[in-house]
Protein backbone atom coordinates (compact mmCIF):
# COMPACT_ATOMS: atom_id res chain seq x y z
CA UNK A 1 0.00 0.00 0.00
CA UNK A 2 1.19 3.48 -1.04
CA UNK A 3 1.91 5.66 1.64
CA UNK A 4 -0.58 8.45 -0.09
CA UNK A 5 -3.50 8.95 -2.42
CA UNK A 6 -3.94 9.99 -5.55
CA UNK A 7 -7.32 11.34 -6.97
CA UNK A 8 -7.19 12.09 -10.46
CA UNK A 9 -8.25 15.67 -11.52
CA UNK A 10 -9.19 15.23 -15.55
CA UNK A 11 -9.40 11.57 -17.55
CA UNK A 12 -6.40 13.52 -19.11
CA UNK A 13 -3.68 14.39 -17.03
CA UNK A 14 -3.85 15.49 -13.59
CA UNK A 15 -3.95 14.23 -9.92
CA UNK A 16 -3.80 15.29 -6.91
CA UNK A 17 -1.58 13.75 -4.27
CA UNK A 18 -2.59 13.52 -0.43
CA UNK A 19 -0.60 12.15 2.41
CA UNK A 20 3.26 12.86 1.85
CA UNK A 21 5.09 15.47 3.64
CA UNK A 22 7.72 16.33 1.26
CA UNK A 23 9.67 18.39 3.97
CA UNK A 24 10.65 15.10 4.82
CA UNK A 25 12.63 12.37 2.41
CA UNK A 26 10.59 9.68 0.49
CA UNK A 27 10.52 6.39 1.49
CA UNK A 28 12.06 4.35 -1.70
CA UNK A 29 8.34 2.43 -1.65
CA UNK A 30 6.58 5.62 -1.77
CA UNK A 31 9.14 7.03 -4.41
CA UNK A 32 8.87 4.25 -7.07
CA UNK A 33 4.63 4.55 -6.47
CA UNK A 34 4.98 8.63 -7.28
CA UNK A 35 7.04 7.63 -10.47
CA UNK A 36 4.21 5.24 -11.45
CA UNK A 37 1.90 7.39 -10.28
CA UNK A 38 3.67 10.47 -12.80
CA UNK A 39 3.60 8.08 -15.61
CA UNK A 40 -0.35 7.67 -15.19
CA UNK A 41 -1.31 11.50 -14.59
CA UNK A 42 1.74 13.36 -15.89
CA UNK A 43 1.02 15.96 -13.52
CA UNK A 44 0.89 15.38 -9.68
CA UNK A 45 -0.35 18.63 -7.06
CA UNK A 46 0.69 18.06 -3.56
CA UNK A 47 -1.19 21.13 -1.44
CA UNK A 48 0.44 22.53 1.60
CA UNK A 49 4.33 22.00 1.32
CA UNK A 50 5.88 24.55 3.40
CA UNK A 51 9.28 23.76 1.74
CA UNK A 52 12.72 25.83 1.42
CA UNK A 53 14.58 25.87 -1.23
CA UNK A 54 16.57 22.98 -0.30
CA UNK A 55 13.97 21.11 0.99
CA UNK A 56 12.76 21.68 -2.44
CA UNK A 57 15.90 21.08 -3.96
CA UNK A 58 16.52 17.64 -1.54
CA UNK A 59 13.04 16.00 -2.67
CA UNK A 60 13.71 16.67 -6.81
CA UNK A 61 16.92 15.10 -6.41
CA UNK A 62 15.24 12.00 -5.12
CA UNK A 63 14.06 11.91 -8.59
CA UNK A 64 17.01 11.72 -10.65
CA UNK A 65 19.97 14.81 -10.91
CA UNK A 66 19.37 18.41 -11.04
CA UNK A 67 20.20 21.01 -13.16
CA UNK A 68 20.31 24.49 -13.58
CA UNK A 69 17.79 26.58 -16.04
CA UNK A 70 20.14 27.46 -19.17
CA UNK A 71 19.03 31.13 -18.12
CA UNK A 72 16.52 31.87 -16.03
CA UNK A 73 16.94 33.09 -12.73
CA UNK A 74 18.19 31.05 -9.35
CA UNK A 75 18.07 31.31 -6.14
CA UNK A 76 21.86 32.78 -4.82
CA UNK A 77 21.75 30.30 -1.84
CA UNK A 78 20.53 27.45 -3.69
CA UNK A 79 21.75 28.07 -7.76
CA UNK A 80 19.90 24.30 -8.73
CA UNK A 81 16.56 26.11 -7.91
CA UNK A 82 15.18 28.93 -10.30
CA UNK A 83 13.03 31.64 -9.11
CA UNK A 84 10.21 32.88 -11.44
CA UNK A 85 9.31 36.18 -9.86
CA UNK A 86 6.73 38.22 -11.79
CA UNK A 87 4.55 40.83 -11.80
CA UNK A 88 4.08 42.13 -14.99
CA UNK A 89 3.86 38.51 -16.99
CA UNK A 90 2.49 39.38 -20.04
CA UNK A 91 5.54 39.35 -22.22
CA UNK A 92 7.76 37.05 -20.33
CA UNK A 93 6.93 34.25 -22.72
CA UNK A 94 5.78 31.63 -20.06
CA UNK A 95 2.00 32.53 -21.46
CA UNK A 96 2.49 30.53 -24.39
CA UNK A 97 2.19 26.44 -24.87
CA UNK A 98 5.57 25.33 -24.28
CA UNK A 99 7.76 22.23 -22.67
CA UNK A 100 10.60 23.49 -21.09
CA UNK A 101 14.21 23.68 -22.68
CA UNK A 102 13.72 21.37 -25.72
CA UNK A 103 16.54 23.87 -27.21
CA UNK A 104 18.65 21.20 -25.26
CA UNK A 105 19.67 17.76 -26.50
CA UNK A 106 18.34 16.49 -23.35
CA UNK A 107 15.38 18.42 -22.35
CA UNK A 108 14.38 18.04 -18.56
CA UNK A 109 12.78 15.04 -17.81
CA UNK A 110 10.42 16.63 -15.12
CA UNK A 111 10.27 19.69 -13.09
CA UNK A 112 8.90 20.52 -9.92
CA UNK A 113 7.16 23.95 -9.49
CA UNK A 114 6.52 25.29 -5.82
CA UNK A 115 4.11 28.50 -5.27
CA UNK A 116 6.00 30.84 -2.68
CA UNK A 117 4.04 33.59 -3.22
CA UNK A 118 0.56 34.17 -4.90
CA UNK A 119 -1.28 37.34 -6.13
CA UNK A 120 -4.96 37.05 -4.80
CA UNK A 121 -6.62 36.42 -7.81
CA UNK A 122 -5.19 34.43 -11.26
CA UNK A 123 -1.72 33.05 -12.36
CA UNK A 124 -3.28 29.67 -12.83
CA UNK A 125 -1.24 27.23 -14.86
CA UNK A 126 -2.78 24.98 -17.64
CA UNK A 127 -1.12 21.55 -18.79
CA UNK A 128 -2.05 19.79 -21.59
CA UNK A 129 -1.39 16.30 -22.60
CA UNK A 130 1.09 15.45 -25.47
CA UNK A 131 -0.21 12.30 -25.59
CA UNK A 132 -3.58 13.20 -25.84
CA UNK A 133 -3.16 15.92 -29.00
CA UNK A 134 -1.20 12.71 -31.00
CA UNK A 135 -4.22 10.33 -30.31
CA UNK A 136 -6.78 12.93 -31.73
CA UNK A 137 -4.82 13.60 -34.77
CA UNK A 138 -5.83 12.76 -38.16
CA UNK A 139 -3.58 9.07 -39.04
CA UNK A 140 -2.22 10.24 -41.96
CA UNK A 141 -1.13 13.68 -40.45
CA UNK A 142 0.25 11.27 -37.49
CA UNK A 143 1.87 9.08 -39.94
CA UNK A 144 3.80 11.68 -41.76
CA UNK A 145 4.61 13.61 -39.05
CA UNK A 146 6.48 10.25 -37.69
CA UNK A 147 8.94 10.74 -40.09
CA UNK A 148 9.68 14.81 -39.87
CA UNK A 149 12.04 16.46 -36.98
CA UNK A 150 11.60 19.90 -36.18
CA UNK A 151 14.51 22.85 -35.46
CA UNK A 152 14.20 23.95 -31.56
CA UNK A 153 15.81 27.30 -31.27
CA UNK A 154 16.42 29.01 -27.74
CA UNK A 155 16.89 32.30 -29.14
CA UNK A 156 12.49 34.01 -28.78
CA UNK A 157 12.23 33.16 -25.02
CA UNK A 158 15.98 34.05 -24.69
CA UNK A 159 15.11 37.26 -26.39
CA UNK A 160 12.08 38.00 -24.34
CA UNK A 161 13.77 36.79 -21.05
CA UNK A 162 16.57 39.47 -21.80
CA UNK A 163 14.32 42.02 -22.45
CA UNK A 164 12.14 41.38 -18.84
CA UNK A 165 15.61 41.83 -17.13
CA UNK A 166 14.87 37.77 -16.43
CA UNK A 167 18.40 36.42 -17.67
CA UNK A 168 21.42 35.41 -16.06
CA UNK A 169 23.40 35.59 -19.54
CA UNK A 170 22.96 38.17 -22.21
CA UNK A 171 21.83 37.21 -25.72
CA UNK A 172 24.71 36.04 -27.97
CA UNK A 173 27.02 34.27 -24.69
CA UNK A 174 23.66 32.11 -24.28
CA UNK A 175 22.81 31.62 -27.81
CA UNK A 176 26.14 30.40 -28.51
CA UNK A 177 25.98 27.90 -25.68
CA UNK A 178 22.94 26.47 -27.53
CA UNK A 179 23.45 26.06 -31.19
CA UNK A 180 20.52 25.24 -32.77
CA UNK A 181 19.05 21.44 -33.17
CA UNK A 182 16.74 18.96 -33.71
CA UNK A 183 14.56 16.61 -31.99
CA UNK A 184 11.39 14.40 -34.07
CA UNK A 185 8.13 15.79 -34.34
CA UNK A 186 6.45 13.19 -32.37
CA UNK A 187 8.63 11.61 -29.47
CA UNK A 188 8.47 7.55 -27.97
CA UNK A 189 8.07 7.95 -24.50
CA UNK A 190 11.00 6.47 -23.18
CA UNK A 191 8.86 4.41 -20.52
CA UNK A 192 5.65 4.06 -21.71
CA UNK A 193 6.67 4.05 -25.11
CA UNK A 194 3.24 6.03 -26.11
CA UNK A 195 3.64 8.28 -28.97
CA UNK A 196 3.35 12.23 -27.91
CA UNK A 197 3.81 15.68 -30.02
CA UNK A 198 6.68 17.27 -29.60
CA UNK A 199 6.68 20.72 -31.32
CA UNK A 200 6.24 23.56 -28.82
CA UNK A 201 5.57 27.21 -30.24
CA UNK A 202 8.23 28.40 -27.97
CA UNK A 203 10.96 26.67 -29.63
CA UNK A 204 10.29 24.72 -32.62
CA UNK A 205 11.32 27.23 -35.98
CA UNK A 206 10.84 25.22 -38.41
CA UNK A 207 10.32 21.52 -39.50
CA UNK A 208 13.14 20.49 -41.17
CA UNK A 209 12.32 18.31 -43.93
CA UNK A 210 9.47 20.64 -45.54
CA UNK A 211 9.96 24.07 -48.04
CA UNK A 212 9.42 27.05 -45.57
CA UNK A 213 5.64 27.96 -46.24
CA UNK A 214 4.62 24.02 -45.67
CA UNK A 215 6.69 24.08 -42.38
CA UNK A 216 4.74 27.33 -41.49
CA UNK A 217 1.29 26.07 -42.13
CA UNK A 218 2.22 22.59 -40.51
CA UNK A 219 3.56 24.16 -37.42
CA UNK A 220 0.65 26.77 -37.17
CA UNK A 221 -1.60 23.99 -37.20
CA UNK A 222 -0.09 22.20 -34.68
CA UNK A 223 0.37 24.99 -32.20
CA UNK A 224 -3.11 25.50 -32.55
CA UNK A 225 -3.77 21.72 -32.11
CA UNK A 226 -2.46 21.81 -28.95
CA UNK A 227 -4.84 25.12 -27.48
CA UNK A 228 -7.61 22.62 -27.63
CA UNK A 229 -9.12 22.43 -24.03
CA UNK A 230 -10.21 18.42 -24.45
CA UNK A 231 -6.02 17.88 -23.73
CA UNK A 232 -5.95 20.22 -21.03
CA UNK A 233 -6.16 20.61 -17.11
CA UNK A 234 -6.05 24.31 -15.57
CA UNK A 235 -4.85 23.97 -12.07
CA UNK A 236 -5.55 26.97 -9.56
CA UNK A 237 -2.40 27.42 -7.36
CA UNK A 238 -2.54 27.71 -3.52
CA UNK A 239 0.67 28.68 -2.02
CA UNK A 240 2.86 26.08 -0.72
CA UNK A 241 1.50 23.97 -3.34
CA UNK A 242 4.18 21.87 -5.60
CA UNK A 243 3.55 20.56 -9.01
CA UNK A 244 5.49 17.96 -10.42
CA UNK A 245 5.13 17.04 -14.32
CA UNK A 246 6.45 14.96 -16.85
CA UNK A 247 8.47 17.12 -18.99
CA UNK A 248 8.28 14.99 -21.63
CA UNK A 249 4.76 14.46 -22.82
CA UNK A 250 3.10 17.36 -21.22
CA UNK A 251 3.39 20.97 -22.63
CA UNK A 252 2.26 23.86 -19.81
CA UNK A 253 0.92 27.43 -20.38
CA UNK A 254 1.32 30.26 -17.01
CA UNK A 255 -1.89 32.28 -16.94
CA UNK A 256 -0.78 36.04 -17.52
CA UNK A 257 -3.60 37.29 -16.02
CA UNK A 258 -2.47 39.36 -12.89
CA UNK A 259 -0.47 42.46 -11.59
CA UNK A 260 0.52 41.77 -8.32
CA UNK A 261 3.67 39.64 -7.32
CA UNK A 262 4.09 35.77 -8.44
CA UNK A 263 7.19 34.15 -6.75
CA UNK A 264 7.50 30.20 -8.04
CA UNK A 265 10.57 28.34 -7.52
CA UNK A 266 11.33 25.54 -9.81
CA UNK A 267 13.64 22.46 -10.20
CA UNK A 268 14.38 20.71 -13.18
CA UNK A 269 15.48 17.04 -13.41
CA UNK A 270 17.80 15.92 -15.98
CA UNK A 271 17.07 13.24 -17.98
CA UNK A 272 19.80 10.49 -19.35
CA UNK A 273 18.11 10.77 -22.72
CA UNK A 274 17.34 12.47 -25.79
CA UNK A 275 14.00 12.66 -27.52
CA UNK A 276 13.38 9.55 -29.44
CA UNK A 277 11.95 9.08 -32.99
CA UNK A 278 8.88 6.77 -32.49
CA UNK A 279 10.47 4.24 -35.27
CA UNK B 1 -24.66 36.31 -0.29
CA UNK B 2 -21.46 35.48 -0.41
CA UNK B 3 -19.56 36.28 -3.51
CA UNK B 4 -16.30 34.69 -4.43
CA UNK B 5 -14.84 35.74 -7.55
CA UNK B 6 -12.93 32.92 -9.47
CA UNK B 7 -10.43 34.39 -12.17
CA UNK B 8 -9.94 38.06 -12.83
CA UNK B 9 -11.24 37.46 -16.36
CA UNK B 10 -14.79 36.04 -15.50
CA UNK B 11 -16.79 34.14 -13.01
CA UNK B 12 -17.46 34.53 -9.78
CA UNK B 13 -18.70 31.33 -7.26
CA UNK B 14 -21.98 32.60 -4.98
CA UNK B 15 -22.23 30.86 -1.75
CA UNK B 16 -25.21 29.85 0.34
CA UNK B 17 -28.71 30.94 -1.61
CA UNK B 18 -30.65 27.71 -2.34
CA UNK B 19 -32.25 29.03 -5.94
CA UNK B 20 -35.44 26.53 -5.12
CA UNK B 21 -36.73 28.76 -2.95
CA UNK B 22 -38.29 32.19 -4.19
CA UNK B 23 -36.24 34.83 -4.51
CA UNK B 24 -37.20 38.46 -2.76
CA UNK B 25 -36.74 41.18 -5.27
CA UNK B 26 -33.59 42.04 -3.07
CA UNK B 27 -31.41 38.77 -4.00
CA UNK B 28 -32.69 39.00 -7.77
CA UNK B 29 -31.04 42.61 -7.88
CA UNK B 30 -27.92 41.32 -6.22
CA UNK B 31 -27.43 38.31 -8.72
CA UNK B 32 -28.31 40.49 -11.70
CA UNK B 33 -25.72 43.40 -10.48
CA UNK B 34 -23.16 39.98 -9.38
CA UNK B 35 -24.14 39.00 -13.46
CA UNK B 36 -23.03 42.53 -14.59
CA UNK B 37 -19.89 42.64 -12.48
CA UNK B 38 -18.74 39.05 -13.27
CA UNK B 39 -20.47 37.91 -16.36
CA UNK B 40 -20.85 34.39 -14.74
CA UNK B 41 -22.02 33.04 -11.72
CA UNK B 42 -21.61 29.67 -10.19
CA UNK B 43 -23.85 28.12 -7.72
CA UNK B 44 -23.31 24.34 -6.09
CA UNK B 45 -25.18 22.33 -4.88
CA UNK B 46 -28.86 23.19 -6.40
CA UNK B 47 -30.90 20.50 -7.33
CA UNK B 48 -33.95 22.45 -9.46
CA UNK B 49 -36.61 20.54 -11.03
CA UNK B 50 -37.39 21.47 -14.67
CA UNK B 51 -39.78 23.46 -13.30
CA UNK B 52 -37.79 25.40 -11.20
CA UNK B 53 -35.03 25.59 -12.80
CA UNK B 54 -37.58 27.56 -15.56
CA UNK B 55 -39.12 29.23 -12.49
CA UNK B 56 -35.38 30.61 -12.07
CA UNK B 57 -34.64 31.71 -15.39
CA UNK B 58 -38.23 34.15 -15.11
CA UNK B 59 -36.94 36.14 -12.51
CA UNK B 60 -34.33 37.60 -14.82
CA UNK B 61 -35.96 37.80 -18.04
CA UNK B 62 -38.52 36.03 -20.55
CA UNK B 63 -37.41 32.38 -21.70
CA UNK B 64 -35.94 32.08 -25.07
CA UNK B 65 -37.65 28.19 -25.91
CA UNK B 66 -34.54 26.56 -27.80
CA UNK B 67 -34.38 27.77 -31.46
CA UNK B 68 -33.39 24.31 -32.36
CA UNK B 69 -34.26 22.14 -29.59
CA UNK B 70 -32.88 18.69 -29.07
CA UNK B 71 -34.61 15.34 -28.97
CA UNK B 72 -34.09 14.37 -25.24
CA UNK B 73 -37.41 16.30 -23.94
CA UNK B 74 -38.40 18.23 -21.53
CA UNK B 75 -40.87 20.95 -21.36
CA UNK B 76 -40.76 23.52 -24.54
CA UNK B 77 -38.63 26.15 -22.82
CA UNK B 78 -35.91 23.53 -21.63
CA UNK B 79 -33.44 22.09 -23.44
CA UNK B 80 -31.77 18.88 -22.55
CA UNK B 81 -28.55 18.36 -23.20
CA UNK B 82 -27.78 14.75 -23.28
CA UNK B 83 -24.49 13.84 -24.58
CA UNK B 84 -22.21 10.01 -24.39
CA UNK B 85 -19.38 10.74 -27.20
CA UNK B 86 -19.48 14.55 -27.30
CA UNK B 87 -16.18 14.97 -29.90
CA UNK B 88 -17.26 16.79 -32.75
CA UNK B 89 -20.83 17.45 -31.69
CA UNK B 90 -20.12 21.12 -31.88
CA UNK B 91 -20.44 22.00 -27.81
CA UNK B 92 -16.82 21.05 -28.16
CA UNK B 93 -15.76 24.53 -29.94
CA UNK B 94 -15.66 28.10 -28.87
CA UNK B 95 -19.26 29.40 -29.38
CA UNK B 96 -21.34 31.72 -27.86
CA UNK B 97 -25.49 30.09 -27.85
CA UNK B 98 -27.61 30.53 -30.87
CA UNK B 99 -26.10 33.83 -32.18
CA UNK B 100 -27.37 32.42 -35.96
CA UNK B 101 -30.88 33.76 -34.39
CA UNK B 102 -31.76 37.84 -34.82
CA UNK B 103 -31.99 38.26 -31.21
CA UNK B 104 -29.56 35.47 -29.35
CA UNK B 105 -30.08 34.37 -25.75
CA UNK B 106 -28.77 37.21 -23.04
CA UNK B 107 -28.12 34.38 -20.75
CA UNK B 108 -28.21 30.83 -20.65
CA UNK B 109 -29.11 28.98 -17.14
CA UNK B 110 -27.10 25.33 -17.22
CA UNK B 111 -27.79 22.62 -14.36
CA UNK B 112 -25.83 19.64 -14.04
CA UNK B 113 -27.65 16.70 -13.96
CA UNK B 114 -25.69 13.79 -14.67
CA UNK B 115 -22.19 13.88 -14.93
CA UNK B 116 -18.89 11.32 -16.41
CA UNK B 117 -17.01 10.42 -13.05
CA UNK B 118 -14.42 12.83 -14.56
CA UNK B 119 -14.17 14.80 -17.13
CA UNK B 120 -16.86 17.16 -18.89
CA UNK B 121 -15.63 20.50 -17.51
CA UNK B 122 -16.69 23.33 -19.31
CA UNK B 123 -14.42 26.29 -19.74
CA UNK B 124 -15.85 29.97 -20.39
CA UNK B 125 -14.21 32.94 -22.24
CA UNK B 126 -14.51 36.38 -21.38
CA UNK B 127 -15.02 38.15 -24.81
CA UNK B 128 -14.62 42.02 -23.71
CA UNK B 129 -11.30 40.97 -22.23
CA UNK B 130 -10.64 38.91 -25.87
CA UNK B 131 -11.82 42.79 -27.30
CA UNK B 132 -9.47 44.94 -24.96
CA UNK B 133 -6.35 42.25 -25.76
CA UNK B 134 -6.87 43.43 -30.07
CA UNK B 135 -4.22 45.89 -31.17
CA UNK B 136 -5.98 49.43 -30.88
CA UNK B 137 -5.83 49.09 -35.00
CA UNK B 138 -7.70 45.53 -35.16
CA UNK B 139 -10.09 46.82 -32.83
CA UNK B 140 -10.58 50.03 -35.00
CA UNK B 141 -10.93 47.10 -38.07
CA UNK B 142 -13.42 44.88 -36.30
CA UNK B 143 -15.86 47.34 -34.93
CA UNK B 144 -16.52 48.02 -38.23
CA UNK B 145 -16.94 45.37 -39.77
CA UNK B 146 -20.60 42.76 -39.56
CA UNK B 147 -20.78 39.02 -40.02
CA UNK B 148 -23.06 36.85 -41.26
CA UNK B 149 -24.12 33.90 -38.62
CA UNK B 150 -25.42 30.99 -40.23
CA UNK B 151 -27.08 27.75 -38.69
CA UNK B 152 -26.42 25.17 -40.71
CA UNK B 153 -23.47 23.72 -39.65
CA UNK B 154 -24.79 22.95 -35.87
CA UNK B 155 -28.03 21.91 -36.88
CA UNK B 156 -26.08 19.66 -40.02
CA UNK B 157 -24.14 18.24 -36.68
CA UNK B 158 -26.98 17.64 -34.48
CA UNK B 159 -28.97 16.01 -36.97
CA UNK B 160 -25.90 13.68 -38.25
CA UNK B 161 -25.42 12.78 -34.57
CA UNK B 162 -29.09 11.91 -33.89
CA UNK B 163 -29.54 15.10 -31.13
CA UNK B 164 -32.16 16.38 -33.30
CA UNK B 165 -35.03 15.13 -34.84
CA UNK B 166 -35.57 18.28 -37.25
CA UNK B 167 -35.39 18.72 -41.11
CA UNK B 168 -32.18 19.98 -42.33
CA UNK B 169 -34.11 22.43 -45.48
CA UNK B 170 -37.03 23.25 -42.81
CA UNK B 171 -34.71 24.69 -39.87
CA UNK B 172 -32.66 26.50 -42.53
CA UNK B 173 -35.61 28.10 -44.10
CA UNK B 174 -37.29 28.83 -40.53
CA UNK B 175 -33.74 30.49 -39.85
CA UNK B 176 -32.30 32.18 -42.46
CA UNK B 177 -28.92 33.49 -42.03
CA UNK B 178 -28.30 36.74 -39.94
CA UNK B 179 -26.22 39.38 -39.47
CA UNK B 180 -24.13 40.68 -36.46
CA UNK B 181 -22.23 43.62 -35.94
CA UNK B 182 -18.20 41.66 -35.27
CA UNK B 183 -17.58 43.90 -32.08
CA UNK B 184 -20.81 44.22 -29.59
CA UNK B 185 -21.66 47.04 -27.08
CA UNK B 186 -23.40 45.59 -24.16
CA UNK B 187 -26.83 46.43 -23.92
CA UNK B 188 -26.54 46.81 -19.83
CA UNK B 189 -22.66 48.40 -19.21
CA UNK B 190 -21.76 49.25 -22.77
CA UNK B 191 -18.53 47.52 -23.22
CA UNK B 192 -17.55 45.98 -26.65
CA UNK B 193 -17.35 42.86 -26.90
CA UNK B 194 -16.20 40.22 -30.02
CA UNK B 195 -19.22 38.74 -31.09
CA UNK B 196 -18.29 36.09 -34.33
CA UNK B 197 -17.70 32.37 -33.20
CA UNK B 198 -16.43 29.34 -35.37
CA UNK B 199 -19.74 27.43 -34.82
CA UNK B 200 -22.13 30.43 -37.14
CA UNK B 201 -19.71 32.69 -37.48
CA UNK B 202 -19.56 31.89 -41.80
CA UNK B 203 -18.06 35.22 -43.72
CA UNK B 204 -17.47 38.91 -43.04
CA UNK B 205 -20.06 41.11 -45.18
CA UNK B 206 -18.51 42.40 -47.64
CA UNK B 207 -14.39 41.45 -47.60
CA UNK B 208 -13.31 39.28 -50.11
CA UNK B 209 -12.95 34.86 -49.45
CA UNK B 210 -9.54 35.32 -48.67
CA UNK B 211 -10.07 38.60 -46.05
CA UNK B 212 -13.08 37.11 -44.55
CA UNK B 213 -11.28 33.81 -44.03
CA UNK B 214 -8.04 34.92 -42.81
CA UNK B 215 -9.46 37.25 -40.06
CA UNK B 216 -12.14 34.66 -39.09
CA UNK B 217 -9.81 32.03 -38.65
CA UNK B 218 -7.50 34.91 -36.64
CA UNK B 219 -10.74 36.12 -34.57
CA UNK B 220 -11.65 32.28 -33.69
CA UNK B 221 -8.11 31.33 -32.54
CA UNK B 222 -7.81 34.71 -30.74
CA UNK B 223 -10.07 33.12 -28.02
CA UNK B 224 -8.00 30.10 -27.56
CA UNK B 225 -5.88 32.58 -24.97
CA UNK B 226 -6.02 31.13 -21.21
CA UNK B 227 -6.15 34.65 -19.93
CA UNK B 228 -9.77 35.19 -20.78
CA UNK B 229 -10.88 32.24 -19.26
CA UNK B 230 -12.31 30.12 -16.77
CA UNK B 231 -12.53 26.61 -16.23
CA UNK B 232 -15.54 24.94 -14.50
CA UNK B 233 -15.32 21.38 -12.95
CA UNK B 234 -19.46 20.51 -12.50
CA UNK B 235 -21.16 18.59 -9.59
CA UNK B 236 -24.82 17.40 -9.89
CA UNK B 237 -26.60 20.33 -9.01
CA UNK B 238 -24.20 22.83 -10.49
CA UNK B 239 -25.98 25.60 -11.75
CA UNK B 240 -23.98 28.10 -14.23
CA UNK B 241 -26.10 31.55 -15.27
CA UNK B 242 -23.54 33.60 -17.81
CA UNK B 243 -23.99 36.32 -20.19
CA UNK B 244 -24.23 35.19 -23.43
CA UNK B 245 -23.54 38.33 -25.19
CA UNK B 246 -19.99 38.62 -23.63
CA UNK B 247 -18.92 35.06 -23.33
CA UNK B 248 -17.91 32.37 -24.83
CA UNK B 249 -18.00 28.81 -23.89
CA UNK B 250 -16.23 25.12 -25.12
CA UNK B 251 -17.44 22.16 -23.41
CA UNK B 252 -14.87 19.51 -23.07
CA UNK B 253 -15.24 16.50 -24.84
CA UNK B 254 -12.96 14.36 -23.14
CA UNK B 255 -15.46 11.85 -21.77
CA UNK B 256 -17.29 8.44 -23.06
CA UNK B 257 -20.07 8.07 -19.77
CA UNK B 258 -23.22 9.82 -20.36
CA UNK B 259 -23.34 13.30 -19.36
CA UNK B 260 -26.69 15.38 -18.96
CA UNK B 261 -27.07 19.45 -18.89
CA UNK B 262 -30.30 21.15 -18.95
CA UNK B 263 -30.10 24.39 -20.45
CA UNK B 264 -32.93 27.44 -20.07
CA UNK B 265 -31.87 30.63 -21.97
CA UNK B 266 -33.24 34.62 -21.45
CA UNK B 267 -34.74 36.10 -24.87
CA UNK B 268 -31.73 38.74 -25.65
CA UNK B 269 -32.54 41.87 -27.80
CA UNK B 270 -30.75 42.58 -31.02
CA UNK B 271 -26.64 42.89 -30.66
CA UNK B 272 -25.78 46.37 -31.48
CA UNK B 273 -22.26 47.82 -32.61
CA UNK B 274 -20.59 49.61 -29.31
CA UNK B 275 -19.94 53.19 -30.27
CA UNK B 276 -16.49 53.06 -31.14
CA UNK B 277 -14.31 55.26 -28.61
CA UNK B 278 -11.61 57.24 -29.96
CA UNK B 279 -8.31 55.12 -29.01
CA UNK B 280 -5.75 57.29 -27.26
CA UNK B 281 -2.47 56.60 -28.44
CA UNK B 282 -0.67 54.96 -25.31
CA UNK B 283 -3.17 52.53 -25.42
CA UNK B 284 -1.81 49.41 -25.64
CA UNK B 285 -2.25 45.41 -25.19
CA UNK B 286 -1.50 46.10 -21.01
CA UNK B 287 -5.04 48.02 -20.91
CA UNK B 288 -6.45 43.92 -20.76
CA UNK B 289 -5.71 44.25 -16.91
CA UNK B 290 -6.34 47.28 -16.06
CA UNK B 291 -9.77 47.06 -16.51
CA UNK B 292 -10.20 43.38 -17.16
CA UNK B 293 -12.88 42.55 -14.21
CA UNK B 294 -14.98 45.76 -14.46
CA UNK B 295 -16.76 47.79 -16.01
Amino acid sequence: MPGFEVTPLSPTLGAEVMGLDLREAIAPEDLADLEAALLEHLVLFFRAQPLSPDQLLARARQFGEVEAHAFGPRNPQCPEVGVLDQSSPQHDGANRWHCDSTFMPRPPRAVMLRAESLPALGGDTCWASMYAAYEALNPALRATLETLSATHDVTGPLRRAVEAGHSVGDLETVRAEWPLLSHPVICRHPETQRPLLYVNSNFSVCIDELEEAESEALLTLLFEWVRNPDFQLRFRWEEDCVALWDNRCTQHFAVADYRERRVMHRVAIADPLAPQAVN
Amino acid sequence: MQITPLSPALGAEIAALDLQEDLTDAVAEEIRAALREYRLLVFRDQNLSPEEHIAFGRRFGRIKCPPVPTRHGGPPELNVLDQKNPRGEGADNWHADNTYTTTPPMASILQAIRLPELGGDTAFACMQAAYRALSPAMRGLCEQLTAIHDVTRSITRAIQRGHSGDDLEKVRKRLPPVEHPVVVGHPDTGLPALFVNVNSTTHIRGMSETESRALLAFLFEHVKQPEFQLRIRWQPGTVIFFDNRCTQHYAVADYDQRRIVHRVALEGERPRRNRPEPTSPGETRSHLLEDSRHV
